[in-house]
């Protein structure tokens, strides 16, 4: 057996020494699109670079590219008009007034890093529009770009204000995300609606959900959500704001809240929320509920 | 030999083959083609690339959207992602360039990618109010194509989504300049039909009256006449243009006379008219105050409809059309406004109510602030309604849209009523057609 082990031994080494010289795999063809897509720049894209990939790492894509995007859903990219219009607004009522209460490192390494823009809605089957989608902390998808006017804009009537509010809403419940999965919510928030959560939430309206006291019908669908709901309605509509959602709850739930364990179940929502912005992220959140609140006033009230 | 001798060498000889067999390389060149895939797709987009920048004249461009119509561009493309374009959907696109972005990529074969919003976007767009397509999406074209072929004139093209075709036909400096000089300007301007004041838009062609309707965002015309028999007769066709003219999709059948078309003389901005020649023989399209059969029952079915059918009421998002201008009052100005509304019998048995609504405080309801209580219209034999005053309920304004808006509705004339579909009407008004709205429930 020992001229057998010696024999394979060998022809090992013989397979080895037989075997041919394979090419070098770093010589590769000059392979189309390696690196990403390409053309020449304009001031519109060096205006995104100079106001949002230098100072916060984030890159807004604006040409078409179907693959950041539902490939089911027939959508058109937006009128480069739209661009800074849009990201400007973005960077007056989302950016800035977190940069001022949580200082722009908190800022930098936190916030989605990539917005996709697209120039229609996204329609649904039902008849509905999505105004905005966010995937996994990273990246924002804006919609309607080429129906975006602000009060500056020439034309602009109080029916326009529904699409920036949409897109303030959206930001600022992913970005409420993004904190929550970073610095886990307090644990008492989960208790507060215990039972109540359901995947029904679709066929419910906002009234209906702040009857048992969640700000938003979407709301309803989890914790996770209902927690970055709150914190961005919150933002979006201003204290008083809130204070009338929450004042104009009357009546009893078809689930059997009273109007007024729904208010109380809001106000404690809401003063955890503020907690967790002091405990976790050093945020005062009432001011950086009324920097907000004031940068949207100005944009579309 | 002893049997131990054997089997060794037997094994020598099975294991000198594995050598070879698994040591063997295959080196021949199995390629069809001389260069790797990625050196011809590059070459193919840079050969794309070339020809589409290098027709100084840019290219005369015709697309079919999936819903039928058919489109005419002209495209000119730089070297610095750029594109300048005219297209036949509006006035403003036949007659204005825009300028937006393009590149070609590889995706599973070379694609041309119109990659920011351009005129070519407004018929993919899934908004059905930019093009008058369904919502979701709109006239089923497309902005990403594939190259199907490249010849030296012209190059063919296919939608990557809907599969719409494209045809890229290199032009002329005539072409270019037929879109610069305004000629297809000029054959758009056929849409300055509906600036037309008046409701009716009329024409004689072969001794009689055709009523013509133009939407230009669906790009359809409906002749409306009155037949030898004394019943009102409709025609639809879509209709595209050329560079003289409009073209039927479907020939219209005039009393014996084929038409194909309209060649467009022009727009006569002074007296609203528009000269056309029909096969050949000159023909205008002018105002007219009255239908050419009134519907003398429509006053009352549209008061009656809203009645029955849970007591609702009629709405106007746009208010009233005066004298060739939408929303002539500007009622859309006034603060948070929705719509205007009209109530048959809003106080059962004594009126109805005229009113602008208002979006809430909060902006998640609607509220009235004033409103105008119009008593039951008269309804007279000659097909009209005459609405008169009876009160107010709040303090409706003396001036503004509001104000202009029932001054409107209280003319002594009165309206006639046009149904233009299950649930829609036009009231136009009997005075001299110059003012309307629209109502739907």
């Amino acid at each position: 057996m020992r001229f057998i082990k010696s024999s394979l031994l060998f022809l090992f080494g013989l397979t080895l020494l037989v075997s041919c010289k394979k090419e070098d795999p770093l010589n590769v063809d000059d392979i189309s699109g390696l690196g990403g897509d390409t053309w020449i720049k304009t001031p519109l894209d060096q205006w995104l670079y100079d106001s949002l990939v230098v100072p916060y790492n984030i890159a807004t894509k604006y040409k078409w590219d179907q693959f950041e995007l539902e490939l089911n859903k027939d959508l058109v990219p937006p009128d480069e008009s739209k661009v800074i219009p849009v990201m400007g607004t973005v960077d007056r009522v989302w950016i800035t007034p977190y940069v001022l209460q949580g200082g722009v490192e908190f800022f930098k390494k936190y916030c989605p890093k990539l917005f996709v823009l697209v120039g229609s809605a996204s329609f649904n089957l039902d008849g509905s529009i999505t105004l905005g989608t966010a995937e996994g902390g990273r990246k924002i998808v804006l919609y309607e770009l080429n129906d975006f006017r602000n009060k500056t804009m020439p034309g602009y009537v109080p029916a326009d204000s529904a699409i920036p509010k949409q897109m303030f809403h959206v930001i600022h419940h992913e970005f409420g995300h993004i904190l929550d999965q970073n610095i886990r919510r307090p644990v008492e928030f989960d208790a507060i609606c215990k039972g109540l959560y359901t995947a029904d939430w679709i066929n419910t309206t906002d009234y209906a959900a702040r009857q048992d006291g969640f700000v938003t019908a979407y709301a309803e669908s989890s914790p996770f959500e209902d927690f970055v709901e709150m914190i961005s309605i919150m933002l979006i509509e201003g204290r008083s704001g809130f204070d009338n959602i929450v004042n104009s709850i009357s009546g009893t739930s078809i689930r059997g809240t009273t109007a007024d364990q729904a208010k109380a179940r809001l106000r404690q929502k809401e003063s955890l929320v503020v907690d967790y912005y002091k405990t976790a992220w050093g945020i005062d959140f009432y001011t950086l509920q009324t920097r907000v609140r004031t940068a949207i006033v100005n944009e579309i009230y | 030999m002893n049997p131990k001798d054997f089997y060794g060498r037997l094994i020598s000889v099975f294991l000198l083959i594995s050598v070879f067999i698994f040591s063997s390389c295959k080196k021949e060149n199995t390629r069809v083609f001389d260069q790797t895939p990625d050196e011809r797709i590059n070459g193919a987009l840079t050969a794309y690339g070339s020809a589409l920048t290098g027709s100084p004249a840019g290219w005369n461009a015709t697309i079919r959207t999936g819903t039928g119509g058919i489109y005419h561009f002209h495209f000119r493309f730089n070297e610095s992602n750029r594109v300048f374009m005219f297209a036949d959907i509006n006035l403003q696109t036949a007659s204005t360039a825009k300028e937006s972005s393009y590149r070609l990529k590889d995706l599973q074969t070379p694609a041309l990618i119109f990659d920011t919003y351009s005129y070519l976007h407004m018929l993919a767009d899934p908004d059905g109010s930019v093009n008058g397509g369904t919502n979701g999406q709109g006239l089923v074209s497309d902005f990403e194509f594939a190259f199907d072929s490249l010849a030296t004139d012209s190059i063919l093209l296919t939608g990557r989504v809907n599969g719409t075709k494209l045809t890229l036909i290199k032009a002329t400096q005539q072409d270019f300049d037929a879109w610069q000089n305004g000629a297809w300007a000029n054959v758009v301007a056929f849409e300055n039909i509906n600036k037309i004041q008046n409701y009716f838009k009329r024409v004689n062609i072969g001794g009689v009256n055709y009523d013509l309707k133009v939407d230009p965002v669906a790009r359809t015309i409906t002749f409306t006449w009155v037949d030898g028999s004394g019943n009102v007769q409709q025609f639809i066709t879509a209709y595209n243009y050329s560079s003289t003219g409009v073209m039927f999709v479907t020939p219209f059948d005039a009393g014996g006379q084929t038409i194909n078309g309209f060649e467009i003389v022009n727009w006569n901005a002074g007296n609203f008219t528009l000269n056309i020649k029909v096969n050949g023989t000159p023909a205008t399209i002018a105002g007219a105050t009255q239908p050419l059969k009134v519907d003398v029952t429509a006053p009352q079915r549209w008061w009656q409809y809203a009645i029955n059918n849970g007591g609702l009421y009629w709405i106007s998002a746009n208010g009233f059309h005066v004298n060739g201008v939408e929303d002539g009052f500007g009622i859309r100005t006034l603060p948070n406004y929705y719509y205007l509304i009209y109530w048959p019998d809003y106080n059962p048995g004594n009126n109805d109510l005229f009113a602008p609504v208002f979006l809430n405080a909060a902006g998640n309801g609607l509220e009235l602030l004033y409103g105008a209580a119009p008593d039951k219209p008269q309804f007279t034999g000659d097909g009209r309604a005459i609405f008169t005053l009876l009160g107010t309920y709040g303090t409706y304004p003396s001036v503004g849209p509001a104000a202009l808006s029932l001054t409107q509705l209280l003319i002594p004339q009165g309206y006639y009523f046009i149904q233009t579909g299950p649930t829609t009407y036009d009231m136009v008004s009997a005075s001299d057609a110059k003012a309307w709205i629209s109502w739907q429930f």
